[in-house]
C-alpha cells in the first residue's frame, strides 16, 4: 500500500442507485493509470469523490500520509491533486492566460493588500506567473491563443487549456477525464506524447479516463476497469485486453448503445 | 518566446509609465471641471454632479458582486442606510439630536457620540462592512435565486429596523437638518477612490479569482480558489463603499427617513449597472452617470403638457417608468448594455486611435 496516494473502499451511493462500489487504488509516484469502463461506469464519480467535488458515502481517501475524505474540493486541490473535466469547465468568459493564472492564485504570497497597492513583491509575483502562465500555454501549443477568449477556442484547444490550467496549480497527482474526448486521431496521438512529456517533465502522477482503447493501451502502465460501480479486472494493458470480464463488460454495453 | 515581446520588455514599462502620467492628466482635469463648477455653476448643476459621484459610488461597489462575482445580491440599500444612519449620528450636534428625537430620546452612546464628517463617514462605511460580514455566513451558504432572496430580506430588515427603533433612528420620522457637509470635492473625491480601489482589486490575482468563481464555480474550486474567502472580500469592500456613499449622501439632501432606503433604491443602482454593462467598472460608471443626468432631464415627461389645447396633468413617478423601461429594453435586446464586460483603458484608446488613423 502506498503512502503516496490510496483509495480505500470507496462507496457513492445516489438515492438508489450505488454508482461506485467499494473501489481501491493505490498509486506510486510517477505512475500512469488508466481508469476504463463502459458509459455510467462510475469513473467520474471516483474522480468527484478524490478531489472532493461530492462527499462519498464511505471509504477513505490517503494522501501524502493524510487522511483527506472529506476536505473541501478546493483545500485538496491546493494540496497537489489537480483534475480535467470531462464536459469541459473552463472560465470561457475569460482569456486563456487568464484560465492558467487563476490557477497560481491559491500559491499567491502576496496578500490583499500588497495586490491593492501594488506593491512591488505583488507586481513581481503577478509578472513571474504571467510568465510561467505563457510558458504552459506555450508548452500545450496555446501560446498564440493567449489572448482568445476560453470559450472561443476550438474544442480540442479547449481540452488542451483544461490541461494547462490544472498543470498551473503544480499538482503532484493530475487526474484526466477523458482528455482525447471529441479529438480527432492525429491529435488523440499526439496528446500521448503530451502526456508522457508532461509526466516526465513535472514529474505528475497520473490519472486517466479514456473511452480510446487505443490511447489508453498505448499510454497506461497499468488498467482498472470499472462495470455498474464494481470494479471487474486491473492488470497490465495486454492482461485487460484478454480479460473476459471486459469483454463481455464492453460487448454487453454495446448492445445497449 | 512569442509572448515575450508581446508582454515583456521595456515597451511595457514606457505604457506603464504613459498611463500613470495620463491618470494624472485626467484626475486634473477633472480637478479643474470641478473647480469651475464649484465656482461658476448653478445649483442645479452642482446638484446633478453631487448626485452623479454618489451614483458612481454606489453603482461601481454594487457591480462588484453583482457583475464581477456574479451574485444577485438585492440588498445593498441596508448598507447605503446603515452608512448614512451611522454618520448621521456622529456628526449631529447634541443639540440638533434633542431637536430631532422628539417622541423618544436617542439612546445614550448615540446621544453624546460626535465626530468629523471624514471620521463619520469611515465609520459609517465600516459598519456597513461589518454588517456585511455578519449576514456573509447565511447570505454563502446559497447560491442563485436563494441568495437574491436572502438578500433582499436583509435589506427590508434593515428598513424596518430603522423605522421601528425609534430611540436610535427616530424611526419614520427619520433625521432633520443635517449639516451640509458633502459637496463636490467629497463626492467625486470618495467616486474617485471607489472607482481606483475597485479597479485595482478586479485586475489583481483576488478579482480574477472572483471572476473565475463567476463563469464556474466548481472549476474554481477544483484550482484551489475558496470562494467563500473571496465573495466575502468583495462583499466587504462592496458593503465599506455604499456605506460611505450613505454617509455622503445624508449629508447631501440633509433629511434621512427609512423611506429613502427601500428596494426601490436598489432597484435604481441595479438599472444602472445593467444599462453600463453587468462586470464593468466602466460601465458602472456610464451607468450612474447617465442615470443623475437622465433623472433630472427626465422630469419633463412629469411636467403637465398642453397637447393641442388638451390639458395632460403631470404623473409623479413617470420617470421610473421611462426607466423601467429601458431597463426591460436593455434586457431583452442588448443584455450587454452599453459597455459589455469591457473596460476603458488608455491602451484600447490608443489602439483605437491609431487604427482608425491607419485606415485613413
Ligand atoms: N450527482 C449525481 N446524482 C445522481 N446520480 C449521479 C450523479 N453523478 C453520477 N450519477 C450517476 O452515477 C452513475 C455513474 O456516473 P459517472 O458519471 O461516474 O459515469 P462514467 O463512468 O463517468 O460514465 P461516462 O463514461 O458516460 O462518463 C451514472 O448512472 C450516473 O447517472
Ligand atoms: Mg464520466
Amino acid at each position: 500500500m502506498s503512502h503516496f496516494f490510496r483509495a480505500e473502499q470507496l462507496v457513492m451511493r445516489f438515492g438508489g442507485l450505488t454508482a461506485v462500489n467499494d473501489f481501491s487504488i493505490s498509486m506510486e509516484p510517477g505512475e500512469l493509470v488508466g481508469l476504463i469502463g463502459p458509459n455510467g461506469a462510475g469513473k467520474t464519480t471516483v474522480f468527484n469523490m478524490i478531489t472532493g467535488a461530492i462527499s462519498a458515502t464511505s471509504g477513505r481517501v490517503v494522501w501524502l500520509g493524510e487522511e483527506i475524505t472529506q476536505f473541501p474540493l478546493h483545500v485538496i486541490a491546493s494540496r497537489g491533486i489537480a483534475r480535467t473535466f470531462q464536459n469541459i469547465r473552463l472560465f470561457t468568459d475569460l482569456t486563456a492566460l487568464d484560465n492558467v493564472m487563476v490557477s497560481f492564485h491559491h500559491k499567491l504570497r502576496a496578500n490583499f493588500w500588497d495586490a491593492m497597492f501594488g506593491l512591488p513583491a505583488y507586481r513581481r509575483e503577478e509578472r513571474r506567473i504571467k510568465e510561467e502562465s505563457l510558458e504552459l500555454l506555450q508548452e500545450m501549443g496555446l501560446a498564440h491563443m493567449a489572448m482568445e477568449k476560453a470559450g472561443a477556442l476550438p474544442y480540442g484547444k479547449q481540452r488542451r487549456l483544461e490541461i494547462a490550467r490544472a498543470l498551473a496549480t503544480k499538482p503532484r497527482l493530475l487526474l484526466l477525464d477523458e482528455p482525447a474526448a471529441g479529438m480527432n486521431p492525429q491529435e488523440t496521438l499526439e496528446l500521448v506524447g503530451l502526456v508522457r512529456e508532461l509526466r516526465d517533465k513535472y514529474a505528475l502522477t497520473i490519472l486517466l479516463i479514456e473511452h480510446d482503447m487505443k490511447f489508453v493501451m498505448r499510454l497506461c502502465e497499468r488498467i482498472k476497469v470499472l462495470d455498474y460501480g464494481y470494479t471487474i479486472a486491473e492488470g497490465t494493458p495486454a492482461e485487460i485486453q484478454n480479460n473476459p470480464e471486459v469483454i463481455k463488460a464492453y460487448l454487453g454495453s454495446q448492445t445497449h448503445a | 518566446m512569442p509572448g515575450a515581446s508581446l508582454f515583456g520588455g521595456w515597451r511595457l514599462m514606457e505604457r506603464t509609465r504613459r498611463n500613470a502620467l495620463l491618470n494624472l492628466l485626467a484626475l486634473l482635469a477633472l480637478a479643474y471641471a470641478l473647480y469651475l463648477f464649484d465656482r461658476y455653476g448653478t445649483d442645479y448643476q452642482v446638484r446633478i454632479l453631487n448626485n452623479m459621484a454618489i451614483f458612481i459610488t454606489l453603482a461601481v461597489s454594487y457591480n462588484l458582486i453583482n457583475g464581477v462575482c456574479g451574485i444577485l445580491h438585492l440588498g445593498p440599500n441596508a448598507f447605503v442606510a446603515i452608512g448614512a444612519y451611522t454618520s448621521a449620528l456622529l456628526t449631529m450636534s447634541p443639540m440638533e439630536k434633542q431637536m430631532n428625537y422628539i417622541i423618544e430620546p436617542l439612546m445614550w452612546p448615540f446621544s453624546v457620540l460626535n465626530a468629523p464628517f471624514l471620521v463619520a463617514l469611515i465609520a459609517g462605511g465600516l459598519l456597513a462592512a461589518f454588517f456585511a460580514f455578519l449576514i456573509s455566513f447565511p447570505v454563502f451558504r446559497v447560491r442563485g435565486d436563494y441568495l437574491a432572496i436572502v438578500t433582499l430580506g436583509f435589506g427590508e430588515v434593515v428598513r424596518v429596523i430603522c423605522n421601528a427603533f425609534q430611540s436610535v433612528t427616530n424611526g419614520p420620522l427619520g433625521l432633520k437638518g443635517l449639516a451640509l457637509h458633502s459637496n463636490l470635492w467629497w463626492t467625486w473625491g470618495v467616486a474617485v477612490v471607489t472607482i481606483t480601489a475597485v479597479s485595482k482589486l478586479v485586475q489583481s490575482s483576488y478579482g480574477r479569482a472572483m471572476k473565475a468563481i463567476r463563469e464556474d464555480e466548481i472549476a474554481a474550486r477544483a484550482m484551489g480558489i475558496d470562494p467563500f474567502k473571496h465573495l466575502l472580500m468583495a462583499f466587504l469592500i462592496s458593503a465599506f463603499f455604499s456605506g460611505v456613499a450613505g454617509g455622503l449622501l445624508a449629508h447631501l439632501i440633509r433629511t434621512i427617513s427609512p423611506t429613502l432606503f427601500t428596494f426601490f433604491l436598489t432597484f435604481n443602482l441595479l438599472i444602472m449597472i445593467v444599462v453600463g454593462g453587468l462586470g464593468s467598472t466602466t460601465g458602472a460608471v456610464i451607468g450612474a452617470a447617465l442615470f443623475a443626468w437622465g433623472g433630472e432631464a427626465l422630469r419633463i415627461v412629469e411636467q403637465p403638457v398642453q397637447v393641442a389645447g388638451l390639458k395632460i396633468p403631470g404623473i409623479p413617478g413617470m420617470r421610473m417608468v421611462v426607466f423601467s423601461l429601458i431597463l426591460m429594453v436593455v434586457i431583452i435586446f442588448a443584455r450587454h448594455g452599453i459597455m459589455g464586460r469591457h473596460e476603458f483603458s488608455w491602451d484600447w484608446l490608443f489602439h483605437k486611435v491609431r487604427f482608425g488613423a491607419a485606415r485613413d
